[in-house]
């Protein structure tokens, strides 16, 4: 097996070109990659300071969380864990957040990493301060939600993160105001189309020309859906299963599905190609053809129309 | 003495100080779309090269106008003192002080062109070579009895003389400047080089709107039938129209409602109503505004294509938009405000008058950049280089050429010690 971060990099750069034209394999391949970098770091700190002084659960965030990693991506993870043993895992999450850094993750720019004590808790704190940030509800407490709530457990105790879910739900019952304020935080849309219904690409600077994919096309699905997760106490995080697990519930919802999977072998089509981070979002306009171009539009039409459906469900059952 | 006559003097020096008072006007717009650590040096130099203006229109640019001459260039009255003169029914010293603020305009228009990275010096020696030998030559062709004054070129406020005279030494300067540091990176797309307030640019924007009633307005030189009332309701409705068409370019194509390029828009529609306000119907105004204001986005992009960087798009502004004004005479003019020339095209005039309009904007436009990037590059080549260093540019030109900041307490040099 490997025994260092750099044939894991290796296996990465040998790998990722056969698996990234498909969104399944691509992230299993992702998981795959995490869980060996996971299980060095482990290794290294049992090494220095012996075995972990009690369970605890590794989990990921963002688009790792909701197996929607693209070709590159930046690193979201936190540590869960029993007692009071916070200063073994802050060492255990700097060793993973580092070694991913040299397998090809970037490090998370926001800081979202089980190397800060903010995502490095045990579970008892870390349900209360959850619990805070509800209760806050201010712009950052909300980002830091909706982050936390695109979650699964990778290595350790899977019913951690269920737990805090089913938490989560009842207090989203006790609160319904808080459906009004996650909305808020994700209503802003970027305008991706204009009023000749063409394309918006960025006016200025190196990024000119290109389209900002993520913002644009791909967060009004991810964020609709999260909405109407957290309404229906669904709690997988990714969008896909998300949609599967309303289809029942809301049928008109269940029908944007193929548009998302479409929208993500798009990003793929284009992406593979992606030389670092920066670039994995940023579509340059010249690379699509007219059908292209026709695509990609309906898809951002498609993904603003799931939105605002989504919104009219909440809002709508909510007075009911 | 006849009230009319005074009401008429009256009038003028009331629009003279209106159209002085745009010179407030530029330092808030140049200055709020320029950099923090230019803006001391933005402000002062315009207060500084509206005295030079003064002075050499005093000493010769006024009789290069209105001397007694040739076709080409008027060659009296210079060092102007007789007080007893009459001009267009005015007192001689009232109709030399509305001119001199028309040639202090165009001058300031054409320092657009160095914003950020001219040295001071060069704005001094140019200052004095275009008040003798640019802004005097044109302004005798058109209003000095030259040789396009006969033939009934309607540029009623001076939108060709003023406007397009000094976006032309402005392109030349832009060219000679080049881009400033940072604005273009190397595979050519530009940077956005921020202004540092919008809401000085903003109110830069409404006091020159206010001062160009006097432009307009008082180019009737007289308050007879109360037209200059006509004149002013037409500068009214292009100014508006042009915000709103302006607006309404950058939303529909880029999806943002853009606070900058809509401030353009409604100088757009003032500038390119400047040529027209008296000949035209205030429908068309509208029109003529809505255009101005569409213009004057496309050309900001296609300047910024270019490569030419104009910090406070001077070009599109005065320029195209000042092309445009002078143009839309020739479509627009009615027959029974045509009093100089032809009727327009949409009213039974032929292309008659837009022929000449062209031929006006061609010669004018020509001259004034060909005499500009001439006395430039020499310019250029016999002081050192007509543009700071590049560290004299990092370092911002309030510092450079003025030794203070325009902003102390944010730009206060690393080494001070500030307080205990």
């Amino acid at each position: 097996m490997f025994t260092t971060y750099n044939e894991l990099k290796q296996w990465r750069e040998e790998t990722l070109e056969s698996v990234a034209g498909d969104h399944f394999q691509l992230n299993a391949f992702h998981d795959q990659l995490i869980y060996q970098t996971v299980a060095l770091a482990k290794d290294k700190v049992e090494s220095e300071q012996g075995s972990p002084p009690a369970p605890f659960a590794f989990f990921l965030m963002g688009s790792a969380g909701r197996y929607e990693q693209s070709v590159w991506s930046d690193q979201d993870h936190g540590i869960l864990f029993e007692g009071d043993n916070q200063e073994y895992f802050l060492r255990l999450g700097s060793e993973i957040s580092d070694g991913l850094a040299v397998v090809g993750y970037e490090y998370c720019e926001g800081d979202v990493m089980a190397s800060n004590p903010l995502w490095c808790q045990s579970y008892h704190s870390f349900e209360k301060q959850t619990l805070d940030w509800l209760n806050e509800a201010s712009w950052q407490t909300m980002r830091h939600f909706s982050i936390l709530f695109d979650s699964r457990v990778l290595v350790g105790e899977a019913e951690y993160l269920l737990a805090l879910k089913q938490r989560i739900f009842k207090a989203l019952q006790e609160e319904p105001r808080l459906m009004s304020r996650f909305i808020d935080n994700v209503n802003y849309i970027k305008k991706g189309i204009g009023v000749f219904g063409q394309l918006l690409p960025e006016q200025q600077g190196e990024k000119r020309g290109t389209i900002q994919l993520k913002q644009t096309a791909y967060f009004p699905y991810v964020n609709a859906l999260r909405i109407l997760a957290l309404f229906q106490g669904v709690s997988s995080p990714s969008t896909i299963s998300r949609f599967e697990q309303l289809a029942g519930t809301y049928p008109s919802i269940a029908e944007y599905e193929k548009d998302f999977r479409e929208l993500l072998d798009f990003r793929l089509r284009f992406r593979k190609e992606a030389s670092s981070y920066e670039m994995v979002h940023l579509l340059p306009l010249e690379c699509l053809s007219k059908h292209d171009k026709q695509q990609l539009k309906r898809l951002i039409k498609r993904g603003q129309s799931l939105f605002s459906a989504a919104k009219s469900i909440v809002k709508e059952e909510r007075m009911v | 003495m006849e009230a009319t006559f005074l009401m008429n003097n009256l009038w003028i020096v009331v629009c003279t100080i209106l159209v002085l008072l745009m010179q407030g006007g530029f330092i808030l717009l140049e200055a709020g779309s320029t950099r923090m650590k230019n803006a001391g040096h933005i402000a002062g130099k315009t207060v500084f090269t509206v005295g030079i203006v003064s002075v050499v229109f005093w000493a010769v640019g006024y009789g290069l106008i209105y001397g007694e001459g040739n076709a080409i260039i008027g060659m009296s009255n210079f060092f102007y003192g007789d007080a007893t003169t009459m001009g267009e029914g005015l007192a001689g010293s009232v109709d030399f002080l509305f001119q001199l603020a028309f040639a202090a305009i165009a001058m300031t228009i054409a320092f657009g062109g160095f914003a950020e990275r001219a040295k001071l010096v060069a704005y001094v020696i140019f200052a004095i070579l275009f008040s003798v030998l640019i802004y005097p030559v044109i302004a005798h062709w058109i209003w000095g009895g030259g040789w396009l004054a006969e033939h009934g070129k309607q540029d009623f406020a001076g939108s060709t003389v003023v406007h397009l005279t000094g976006a032309m030494a402005a392109l030349a300067a832009t060219i000679i400047l080049k881009p400033r540091i940072g604005k273009y990176n190397k595979d050519g797309s530009s940077n956005e080089i921020a202004g540092h307030n919008q809401v000085f640019t903003a109110l830069g924007v409404l006091i020159l709107w206010v001062g160009w009633f006097g432009f307009n307005a008082g180019s009737t030189f007289g308050v007879a039938d109360a037209f200059f009332g006509f004149v002013a309701l037409n500068t009214q409705l292009a100014a508006g129209a042009g915000a709103i068409g302006a607006m309404l370019m950058v939303w529909a194509v880029t999806g943002k409602a853009d606070v900058p390029t809509t401030l353009n828009g409604a100088l757009a529609g003032l500038v390119a109503i400047t040529a027209s306000c008296a000949f035209v119907e205030p429908w068309a105004a509208v029109v003529i505004g809505l255009v101005g204001g569409a213009f004057v986005f496309f050309s900001m992009r296609f300047f910024d294509k270019r490569r030419i960087d104009d910090p406070i798009f001077a070009l599109s502004v005065h320029g195209t938009v000042g092309v445009w004004g002078t143009l839309s005479n020739g479509l627009f003019a009615t027959p029974e405000l045509a009093t100089v020339g032809r009727p327009g095209l949409f009213y039974g005039g032929g292309f008659e008058q837009l022929g000449v309009q062209i031929l006006g904007v061609v010669s004018c436009g020509v001259y004034a950049f060909i005499v500009s990037f001439i006395i430039l590059k020499v310019m250029d080549k016999t002081m050192g280089g007509i543009r700071v260093t590049e560290e004299e540019e990092i370092m911002g030109l309030d510092i450079s050429e003025h030794g203070g900041y325009g902003y102390p307490e944010n730009l206060t040099p690393p080494q001070s010690k500030s307080g205990a």
